[in-house]
């Protein structure tokens, strides 16, 4: 019999409180009207079976995969079963490469292959400023989440504990926030604004007035400019296609070796991120991660200050491997408008011959692979280390960053590498 | 409309599997809240699992028209809701002349029949709730999905020559996006969220018996397999579903009845479409081969 529409009262009471939880703990954007539709969803589902009564509250409550794995977890702890062990809360999600579940479902990983480091052992023993509080991350005992009837063994997506773990790496920095405070974002600012302007990767596929002549007839202002003239098309108007808004895709190297250089890069990112939506920003160091999030929730007007991002800054350097996974990661989202801004001094640990296949594989796609090194500053640089000589065949440039002069004198140095 | 159009979880999973969809409980139970909270779906996942084919097959499954918007870079509103057909209004002002009718009014000139209504407009005026596909929806740039968002919350357009016209129906609306780009907080909140992941190795091994009702088992498990071996590589371009189905498909046509190095040599095309990911994915697929033959010497 299905228990469709019918909402036991101390369930609703159990779904306001969980979807307290959800934005109180991991910042879900849900109000009010979220935890109405939530008792909405629930029904029209039956409330006597688990999975459906979780899949209606995941529609309507997440919003992104990586909200999705946090629900899951976060439901079971919950909504935990009597008897049920107490799943363990991740401290941060990771990224997963597409296909890699099946690693954590079939047991023990691969070993790795010839070329490629083992993989990080994937429970490390974090540093003791690290490790996370269980009193914090477990649910709390007074907390009104009661086992639901119909309790039954969960699908296999929610066994994905081992997959969110946080990735420490051996070599990164004890976990701290990353502090880019300066006040120079009004500089740049600036140096942002001038590039996104300067840059021209192509015509927009958008017809838009022209105020001159243009390609293309534009037929409905220029009828109704001839209802003026009795009808007659004199006045003929043109639709033409402007310069398309181009997108960046900046890819920092948070490495060690980087030093202040690293975090200067990342206050320009934030003011091109402020500057421009078509922004996607990613840090690597022996890991890669997506830091756009984080710079869009990053308030404006205080020193930028990012949570601890792992194995993506302050460790060792790993170009190539990060290079790969962020082509496979941005696929879809690199096109012929994309400018890609890999900011690194080169210094690698790696394979070389990764950097070259990832950045072919990225330059066949992109309107341009553009290389900022600290390095390249230094009066008589020669671009001798490993990852830049196997980089040089794909790049539009190698330009030097040591200051925010040289980030001001980007748009022009483009320009004058994209006429060579 | 009513959510008792769309069946409840269980009955919709076995419409699912009828025509050859295998939906998990999340996603049934996603479909049927569509139309039980009137909202849209957004659909999101990697190329090739399925996200515009629960769109088909749930229009399939109501017996209700699907109507598709495929949405690209420069996609603007005029051509997703309407346009007029200046031309025949044109040749309309001219017969007029000739035909010495007198003046050409503006309810002449602006009525439907002038009137070319595109996916949106057809969507709204439709007198049983289509299903509404707005494909790729991160395609379209931001400006699109502004717009977007007062439609779907409002269900009417002015069409400034003849009004407000209100929605019929509600449609069932299924967004789908491959992440290329992030969509806006705004429009996430607008929508249920469905996070579309590949299959695990049993549902894809059901997805391919209920396409390929003919094929060998054991050759649609050793292509599930190497497919899932496949993904576990660092490949360019992960093969999809649909791409699991067209290697069986192109090997079932070659009489193979299970994998071997010369009949992957001559299907890889179906399954790999890139030069780099068949030269990375070589060693492991001469393993599988070695594999196979190992369990299926030839003539066996």
């Amino acid at each position: 019999m299905s228990g469709a529409g019918v909402i036991p009262p101390d369930l609703a009471a159990q779904v306001s409180a969980f979807t307290a939880r959800l934005r109180d703990r991991h910042g879900f954007l849900i109000g009010p009207g979220e935890t109405a539709d939530a008792l909405r969803a629930l029904g029209a589902v039956d409330v006597l079976d688990r999975r459906e009564v979780r899949g209606a509250l995941r529609a309507v409550l997440s919003a992104s995969p990586e909200q999705t794995r946090l629900f899951d977890l976060e439901f079971n702890a919950f909504f935990r079963a009597e008897g049920a062990a107490q799943p363990k809360l991740p401290l941060l999600p990771e990224t997963k490469a597409p296909g890699t579940e099946q690693q954590t479902e079939a047991g023990p990983p691969p070993p790795p292959r010839p070329g490629q480091p083992p993989a990080p052992n994937p429970t490390p023993a974090p540093a003791p400023d690290d490790a996370p509080d269980p009193d914090e991350d477990a649910p709390d005992s007074q907390a009104p989440g009661q086992p639901l009837p119909g309790e039954d063994q969960a699908p296999p997506d929610d066994t994905a504990v081992p997959s969110l773990r946080a990735r420490l790496s051996p070599n990164a920095a004890p976990g701290q926030a990353v502090q880019a405070g300066g006040d120079d974002l009004p500089e740049l600012l600036r140096a942002a604004s001038a590039l996104v302007r300067a840059l021209e990767l192509g015509r927009a596929r958008r017809l838009r007035p022209q105020p001159q002549r243009g390609p293309k007839l534009d037929a409905r202002r220029t009828l109704r400019a001839a209802a003026r003239t009795a009808g007659d098309a004199t006045l003929l108007r043109w639709l033409g296609r402007p310069r398309r808004a181009p997108r960046f895709l900046l890819v920092i190297d948070g490495s060690r070796s980087m030093g202040a250089d690293a975090t200067l890069l990342l206050r320009f990112a934030q003011a091109l991120h402020l500057r421009s939506r078509r922004v996607e920003v990613y840090a690597f160091s022996t890991g890669l991660t997506r830091l756009t999030p984080l710079l869009r929730r990053a308030p404006s007007g205080v020193p930028l200050s990012l949570p601890e991002l792992g194995d993506a800054w302050g460790g060792g350097t790993r170009i190539g491997e990060n290079l790969l996974r962020l082509a496979r990661e941005e696929r879809a989202g690199v096109t012929r408008d994309t400018l890609i801004l890999v900011l690194s001094d080169g210094l690698d640990t790696g394979d070389p011959a990764l950097v070259g296949r990832a950045l072919r594989d990225l330059q066949r796609r992109a309107g341009g692979v553009v290389w900022l090194s600290p390095l390249a500053a230094a009066p008589n640089y020669r671009p001798v280390q490993r990852a830049i000589v196997a980089a040089l065949p794909f790049l539009w440039a190698l330009l030097p960053v040591g200051g925010a002069a040289d980030l001001h004198a980007l748009p022009r140095r483009l320009r004058a590498a994209r006429r060579l | 409309m009513s959510g008792a159009q769309i069946p409840e979880p269980a009955a919709l999973k076995a419409a699912f599997l009828v025509r050859g969809y295998v939906a998990d409980d999340a996603l049934a139970t996603a479909l049927r809240l569509v139309a039980a909270l009137g909202k849209p779906l957004l659909l999101e996942g990697p190329a090739g699992v399925g996200k515009t084919e629960a769109a088909k097959t749930l229009s399939d499954v109501l017996g209700t028209r699907l109507i598709r918007l495929q949405c690209y870079e420069g996609l603007d509103a005029q051509s997703a809701l309407y346009e007029w057909n200046y031309a025949r209004q044109l040749l309309h002002l001219r017969a007029a002349e000739l035909g010495g009718a007198g003046g050409v009014t503006d309810e002449d000139l602006y009525s439907e029949r002038f009137l070319m209504a595109r996916p949106l407009l057809q969507a709204i005026r439709e007198e049983h709730a289509p299903v509404l596909l707005i494909d790729e929806i991160d395609r379209a740039d931001d400006a699109f999905e502004a717009f977007l968002l007062e439609l779907l919350a409002e269900w009417q357009i002015t069409v400034p020559e003849l009004g407000t016209i209100e929605a019929r129906t509600r449609p069932h609306v299924i967004l789908t996006s491959n992440r290329s780009r992030e969509l806006s907080d705004a429009l996430r909140r607008r929508c249920l969220y469905h996070w579309t992941e590949y299959p695990s190795r049993a549902q894809e091994l059901a997805i391919v018996h209920a396409r390929l009702p003919g094929v060998n088992e054991t050759l649609a498990q050793q292509v599930t397999n190497a497919v899932h071996a496949l993904r576990a590589l660092p490949l360019g371009k992960p093969p999809g579903v649909a791409e699991t189905l067209d290697w069986a498909a192109a090997l079932v046509s070659l009489h193979a009845d299970h994998l071997d190095a010369p009949g992957i040599r001559a299907t890889l095309g179906a399954v790999l479409k890139l030069r780099e990911d068949q030269l990375l994915a070589a060693p492991t697929l001469q393993g599988l081969a070695a594999q196979a033959a190992a369990g299926h010497p030839p003539g066996a």
